[in-house]
């Protein structure tokens, strides 16, 4: 599903220069759950945002579904976010001024869908993250583990083909942060491809595969769980 | 889309507030002033536009010049109308308008003193697009002694009853009228307002051929799409042709020979619509506008708008960062930049909107003032004009583009990466923008409070200027003429009053509407030379009565027979004529109406006193004695003013018809003539008032951007042991220098603008370097004021917890 060679990115300040990514080459298959580790600044949210298409590589190639998407136009970049891509942050990013419910149907407004079509949807998301209860609240009301089962079906609203989790149980607690996982443990299950930057250990053992960077570079890979495509 | 968009404004706008107040508040001000001035501009610019023909009207003016005295007049010889239609096949219509006076009109038991009569030609209400209620418009004013009134006039007189067929008597020309017509009334933006047309056949003097004279308001009508520049360029054939040969009779030497003398006389054309805004003549039928106070105005109306528009921007952008995330998200759910700028923009217009209606209320509310303020009558009714309500949401949605376009893009370009990782800094450079922006209008404010004080001093400066005659607790009686015969025993009766000092009768008259004759003469020393100057027929009480100061010679007296030929001059004339102002016994000639010469004998020289307005020079002038009444004026000893009225109208009653007494105070009707100029500082202080108001409601919003852009800063700061009295000046040296900077652009272009305005007066105060430095120190303690309570509590709060966010 998403193949990377040999993808490069320097951070440029007036004096320095930072191999944030050198030379990366790694390959994620359709409906693989993969980690990705490493320490602080280590390039990991960096290759992220590349594939999220939220940042350009400086170099190498980046293969979506067999596409080079590495050097596409903002409008394109937008247009396969909104169809194939779902976010989950480490800080949820919920707007604070739209309810549960209008959060969770935004990407569906951008996609052009008709109102009756979101409601059906939305709902039935929100049951399955069982947050249906919360509908009508504003973010602020909602604890942490609630505000990322918010962020997470606002995720797979569009049913993206990719979901891609930086840091998701960063702001939470154990308890809270294991639900989390369960419920991506889920949504990989039924078919969705997940690539998630960790600091945990036992967050990375829900994926199949740990890609572990060091200073812009691939230094290892463990496998955990043999995958099936 | 749409409804999660509006969704959201609202709900930022219901969360910030205060920020949304100070934004609404702002732009609806300036919304306010600007529809406020584009009512005036607008209704400036339509005067006389409501004739069908407007655009192929032009008014037949004079100009010229004799001995460097320029004349422009805006009426013309009684001729000119006829000659014009009778040479030239392209004027279509003349028509003439001679003002009236104030005539006495009676009916029955009813009778008033009537100040708005014209006398018009009959083809009059076929020129202008005055309806008849009654009437036929093409014949009512054909038979001599015909009036047409308006609908208030005919009321007035007649109540319900029909006033068609009824007679008025007019007492001054001891003739009745009848009334064949009545109209609604002129409309309010007409350069002339009358109630009362009387046919213009009535009197002899309309078929005059004298071409000496002129007094006859005259319009052409020329074909639609024509460009009267043609046809004044064959003018000068006509007036060689008709004027020259009547000159050549008096004066004495053809046309030719008078204009090889660098004297010149010549006819022009005016269009009709440039009459109420573009008129330098004496004379005009009423008291017009002036376009450049357009032009002031309608600079002020665009800089008020921009000035809120740079608020919006500035308070939207300090909020920014509060939307980022926002704009992070959306972008990552596969929202276009372009729609996010669609949405932005669709806020400030929504927002725009709001603050629409705020400002409709506020021009409701303060339409009554400005009214007074600038003289007008405006209305803004938005039911009654139909174009009104569509024209204010147009501009509602443009000033909502115009405001939030720069929000809108700066907004919609934040990266996500960058504002969902909780690294968000907007940028810099923008912060240098809107530093512009702060500059920008203190610029506009501290020009604007330049100006209101320099006019304010220029009026200072005319109410205090020595005039050289004392207008203080004069009287004057404008009518004295009513009294005919009797105007000297009432002027003895006056002189029994204790509290009279002295009386005079004239109607020459240094301040407000006074007589005024032009005269042609020679001097001993030069015989051959036309000299022309200004001539004042007085009496012996003139002079005394105005306090005016005779510097050599004497006073008249009645006591010298010689002295109905006798002059006396100002100190200018005096010079004019070459003479040592000590040099008595020069004799004046001059020809009397029947052409025969008169010798004049210089016996004595005034000081020089203003009896024109402050905006022109002292020009020579000439006194001679006259036994008839003009007006009657009367220096009183001070103090109890309003009972002297009192015995005053008792005593001219005696004399006179009821309800005929009229008076003004020389001091009114002195500050009346600077009646623009007032108005002018009015206005400025107004407006002036209001951008300080707005601009500070911009620097308070860049204040609070920059306080919360730079809370890490200040954190570090204070855990380094800074104290708050040092944050508070870090913050506020910035905006110091922002207004220090505006001080400096603005100075020299307030100093430019007002230099030109003090060129129109002959007598005006200089521009001193206090002022501006005074205007300067009230904007940096503005700005201070403004910015230091934000300062104070970003310096206040508590590090850590800044440091910790960050």
């Amino acid at each position: 599903m998403i193949k990377i060679e040999n993808l490069e990115k320097v951070y440029r300040t007036e004096e320095v220069e930072t191999k944030a990514l050198n030379k990366v080459s790694l390959t994620v298959n359709e409906g693989e759950f993969v980690a990705i580790m490493g320490p602080s600044g280590c390039g990991k949210s960096t290759l992220l945002n590349i594939i999220g298409l939220l940042d350009e590589p400086d170099g190498g190639s980046l293969k979506f579904a067999g596409t080079e998407i590495a050097h596409y136009t903002e409008r394109k970049r937008a247009d396969l976010r909104k169809r194939n891509l779902g976010f989950v942050f480490q800080s949820f990013n919920l707007i604070d001024e739209l309810t549960v419910v209008e959060n969770v149907e935004l990407p569906l407004i951008y996609l052009g869908v008709s109102a009756a079509e979101r409601k059906e949807k939305v709902d039935k998301v929100l049951e399955k993250m069982q947050i249906m209860h919360r509908r009508n609240h504003f973010p602020q009301q909602l604890s942490g583990g609630q505000q990322q089962r918010v962020a997470v079906a606002r995720a797979v609203i569009n049913s993206p083909r990719l979901i891609l989790a930086d840091e998701p149980t960063g702001n939470l607690d154990s308890s809270n942060g294991n639900e989390v996982m369960e419920l991506l443990t889920e949504l990989n299950e039924a078919g969705t491809t997940i690539i998630m930057v960790t600091h945990s250990e036992h967050d990375a053992r829900y994926a199949h595969r740990v890609i572990r960077l060091l200073d812009g570079e691939v230094v290892m890979e463990n496998v955990h769980k043999q995958f099936t495509a | 889309m749409l409804q999660n968009y509006l969704k959201i404004a609202l709900r930022n706008l219901w969360r910030n507030k205060a920020f949304s107040a100070i934004n609404i508040l702002g732009l609806a001000i300036g919304m306010a002033t600007c529809l406020m001035i584009m009512l005036f501009v607008q209704n400036e610019l339509s005067y006389d536009r409501y004739n069908e023909k407007a655009d192929h009207i032009v008014r037949v003016v004079f100009r010229g010049s004799i001995q460097g005295q320029k004349i422009k007049e805006a009426n013309v010889m009684p001729p000119v109308a006829q000659t014009l239609q009778t040479e030239y096949p392209e004027v279509q219509a003349a028509t003439r308008i001679q003002e009236s006076g104030t005539p006495r009109i009676s009916y029955g038991d009813k009778s008033f003193k009537e100040g708005k009569v014209a006398m018009v030609d009959s083809n009059f209400f076929q020129v202008f697009t005055i309806p008849l209620l009654q009437g036929d418009p093409k014949t009512a004013l054909v038979q001599p002694y015909t009036v047409v009134l308006s609908k208030a006039m005919a009321q007035k007189y007649f109540g319900a009853a029909n006033p068609v067929g009824k007679v008025l008597t007019f007492k001054e020309w001891n003739h009745s009228c009848k009334v064949t017509g009545v109209f609604d009334k002129v409309p309010a933006n007409s350069h002339f307002h009358f109630d009362v047309f009387a046919s213009l056949s009535s009197m002899p003097d309309a078929k005059s051929s004298s071409w000496m004279t002129s007094n006859y308001f005259t319009y052409l009508v020329l074909p639609a799409g024509y460009d009267y520049k043609v046809l004044e360029a064959k003018l000068p054939q006509v007036v060689e042709k008709y004027l020259g040969p009547q000159l050549h009779q008096a004066l004495g030497m053809s046309f030719t020979q008078f204009r090889q003398k660098g004297n010149d006389l010549g006819l022009y054309l005016q269009p009709l619509t440039d009459i109420h805004l573009r008129s330098d003549f004496t004379g005009n039928l009423e008291a017009g506008g002036d376009v450049r106070y357009v032009y002031i105005l309608g600079s002020i109306a665009v800089f008020m708008l921009l000035i809120a528009c740079i608020n919006f921007m500035n308070l939207s952008t300090a909020g920014a960062s509060k939307r980022a995330r926002e704009v992070g998200v959306r972008k990552v759910l596969g929202s276009l930049q372009g729609q996010l700028v669609g949405q932005f923009l669709l806020e400030s217009i929504l927002l725009t909107l709001v603050a629409l209606l705020l400002a409709v209320v506020l021009v409701t509310m303060a339409l009554p003032v400005f009214n007074d303020l600038a003289q007008k009558q405006l209305t803004f009714d938005l039911l009654a004009t139909w174009w009104l309500l569509p024209s204010l949401a147009l501009f509602g949605v443009l000033v909502g583009l115009l405001a939030g376009s720069y929000p809108a893009f700066f907004l919609s370009s934040f990266q996500p990466v960058a504002v969902l990782k909780g690294k968000f800094t907007s940028g810099k450079g923008s912060l240098g923008l809107r530093s512009g922006l702060v500059v920008f209008q203190f610029c506009i404010s501290i020009i604007l409070m330049v100006c209101t004080l320099v006019v304010y001093q220029q009026l200072e400066y005319i109410q205090n200027k020595k005039l050289g005659y004392d207008k203080d607790h004069v009287l004057v009686l404008p009518e004295a003429w009513l009294l005919g015969k009797h105007a000297e025993t009432f002027r003895q009766q006056l002189l029994q009053d204790p509290r009279v000092v002295s009386v005079s009768t004239s109607g020459y008259l240094p301040a407000g509407p006074s007589y005024s004759n032009n005269f042609l003469l020679s001097t001993d020393d030069n015989p051959t030379q036309l000299l022309k100057v200004l001539r004042y027929e007085v009496d012996p009480q003139y002079i005394p009565t105005l306090g005016i100061q005779v510097a050599v010679g004497r006073n008249f007296s009645r006591r010298y027979s010689t002295d109905s030929t006798a002059v006396i001059l100002n100190e200018t004339a005096a010079k004019t004529f070459g003479w040592n102002k000590n040099d008595l016994g020069h004799t004046l000639s001059s020809s009397d109406n029947q052409g025969r010469k008169v010798t004049y004998h210089v016996i004595g020289v005034v000081k020089d006193f203003h009896f024109k307005s402050l905006h022109e020079p002292i020009s020579p002038l000439i006194m001679t004695l006259s036994t008839t009444a003009g007006a009657v004026i009367v220096k009183a000893k001070g103090a109890d003013l309003a009972n002297l009225v009192t015995s005053l109208k008792e005593q001219w009653n005696k004399f006179s018809a009821e309800d005929s007494f009229s008076y003004s105070f020389l001091d009114e009707r002195f500050m009346q003539t600077y009646e623009a100029e007032r108005r002018l500082g009015r206005i400025l202080y107004l407006f002036a008032g209001l951008t300080v108001l707005v601009a500070c409601l911009g620097l308070f919003g860049l204040a609070t951007f920059t306080a919360e852009q730079r809370t890490k800063e200040i954190g570090i700061r204070k855990v380094l042991g800074a104290s708050i009295p040092n944050i508070v000046s870090l913050l506020s040296k910035d905006f110091l220098k922002l207004v220090i900077i505006a001080n400096v652009v603005a100075w020299p272009l307030a100093w430019w603008a007002m230099h030109r305005w003090l060129q129109d007066f002959a007598y005006r105060v200089s521009l001193s370097w206090w002022v501006f430095a005074l205007v300067g120190v009230v904007a940096v303690l503005i700005a201070l004021i403004t910015v230091s309570a934000q300062a104070v509590r970003a310096a206040a709060s508590n590090p850590i917890k800044n440091l910790r966010v960050n």
